[in-house]
């Protein structure tokens, strides 16, 4: 059976640097970075100086969504609806088809709602029950983010969320690729969201893997592929895009912004802190070959690189083996932070812009390529580039690797 | 505890956690129907009403047998006269 064609035809955005596309385009590009120190994170690391990049909520927009949609959401949950409302009104699907069954959602993140996990744990250890909503459950479970989005749109169709840690928005977009290839669904909900907690942030920190330098201001810290990297900053937010098969976008005249033209995810097999070159490279082969192109057809790769030492070596690495230093890449992670499993979504939504401005925006605070990831072509300012077909790498705990190809629209 | 006050107290969980307003708070409201909760926030009135007049309900019948507003007030003029020591509780 032939494949069908998947375009995106809605991405919204809910970010550090922005709550709407065009105006996270226009930070990045303005060389902004999201990262801050967290003095409210003080009771418990025990100072004031470790860094995130936290978004501010449009609190009038939240209030839009009615309470008995919104009191299930931890603010994973709530970021997904945010930016899931931005998709969906660009994407101008009308309510019969939202809930005619073909219409699918797909959306995960590292593990639900952190905070809400965090509350409800302490609730229980300290046996205030009567402080636990009746919702809380529904807060923190995995799939909370899709669910909830489902149900804000009254989506029948599948409801999936193949949580993979910093992979989990690229898995859940490929997967909803893969859903509308093959026939099952017409349209598709998909992507990621995810929060700055500082248990989450305490992870990395335990792992020697967050960032960490009092001579450095916050801004400075999150720094891919440079020689004095450190360690990744947490960011939070969700990207949520609206796959639709082509023949359906074409029929209702939907505007479309990129067509999903490859996909593969794959796993080390052997680590579970951190993936390899050797997968990644696969990874990367897979999902160009499944594009039907070549390496040397690519115009840009946007790297998962979080600024961590062995994570952007590895797919450093990788890059090298696959286009040398032919291609631009850049990673995004320098402004934005690590937006764990949201970061693939949000950086696909930059991506769009980029390529409608023909612009590559490059590694905020990467002023010295390390040794250990020479051989790559970092633009070391945003340049202007024609960005027909752009491969966009996530990399998460447990060797997982994911790795998307996109194409410039082009009528059939 | 007057009726007033327990009106008061249980009109201010409505309009705290169910985000309604004082002017929809009328005795005669069904809670399903004109008020607009399900059984979850059934859950978060018996708990909010257990934090507020500080007596357990989760296990008591009649609490599972209102239907309007009045029932409510009706049943707290009730669990306040059998509890005399409510009013001294109360932490508002």
């Amino acid at each position: 059976m032939e494949k069908k064609r998947v375009v995106v035809t809605g991405a919204g955005v809910v970010s550090a640097l922005g709550n709407r596309r065009d105006e996270l385009f226009d930070s990045l590009a303005a060389g902004k970075s999201a990262a801050r120190y967290m003095p409210e994170w003080q009771s418990f690391f025990g100072k004031i100086n470790i860094a995130a990049a936290p978004v501010t909520l449009d609190q009038e927009a939240v209030k839009k969504i009615d309470r008995r949609f919104r009191r299930s959401m931890g603010n994973a949950a709530l970021f997904a609806a945010l930016a899931a409302k931005q998709a969906v009104a660009e994407s101008g699907l009308d309510e019969a088809t939202l809930s005619n069954g073909r219409t699918g959602c797909v959306i995960s993140s590292t593990m639900g709602s952190s905070s809400s996990i965090v509350e409800s744990t302490a609730a229980i250890i300290e046996k205030r029950f009567d402080d636990l909503s009746a919702c809380q459950f529904f807060r923190c479970v995995s799939h909370s983010s899709s669910f909830n989005v489902a149900n804000l749109f009254g989506i029948s169709g599948v409801q999936l969320a193949p949580c993979s840690a910093c992979a989990s928005a690229l898995q859940s977009i490929g997967l909803a690729f893969e859903q509308i290839q093959s026939g099952k669904q017409d349209v598709i909900i998909a992507g990621g969201s995810d929060e700055a907690t500082p248990t989450v942030a305490g992870s990395f920190q335990q792992l020697f893997a967050l960032a960490e330098n009092e001579n450095l201001p916050a801004e400075k810290l999150s720094r891919p592929f440079d020689a004095a990297r450190c360690g990744l900053v947490c960011g939070e937010g969700a990207g949520i895009l609206i796959l639709e098969e082509y023949e359906h976008a074409l029929k209702r005249g939907a505007v479309i912004l990129a067509e999903l033209a490859g996909y593969a995810t794959n796993c080390t097999g052997a680590q579970i802190s951190q993936s390899d070159h050797v997968s990644i490279e696969q990874c990367i082969r897979l999902a160009v070959a499944d594009a039907g192109i070549n390496p040397a057809d690519i115009d840009y790769v946007s790297a998962h690189a979080t600024s961590t030492l062995a994570g952007d070596k590895e797919e450093a690495e990788a890059i090298r083996r696959v286009f040398g230093a032919a291609v631009p890449v850049s990673s995004l992670k320098g402004h934005l932070g690590h937006t764990l499993g949201a970061s693939g979504a949000i950086e696909l939504a930059a991506i769009f812009e980029m390529m409608k401005h023909d612009t590559i925006i490059s590694t905020l605070n990467l002023k010295n390529q390390a040794d250990d990831c020479k051989g790559i072509f970092l633009p070391d300012k945003p340049c202007s580039k024609p960005l027909r077909t752009v491969v966009k790498n996530c990399i998460a705990f447990g060797g997982v690797n994911a790795v998307l190809v996109l194409r410039g629209y082009q009528r059939s | 505890m007057t009726r007033e006050k327990i009106i008061e107290l249980v009109n201010s969980i409505f309009i705290e956690q169910f985000e309604l307003s004082q002017e929809e708070l009328t005795p005669d409201k069904k809670i399903f129907e004109d008020l607009g909760l399900d059984s979850l926030d059934i859950v978060d009135l018996i708990t909010g009403l257990q934090r507020k007049f500080k007596i357990p309900l989760r296990q008591n019948e009649q609490i599972r047998q209102i239907r309007t507003l009045d029932d409510i007030y009706t049943l707290f003029e009730k669990l306040a006269l059998e509890n005399p020591d409510i009013a001294e509780k109360i932490i508002n």
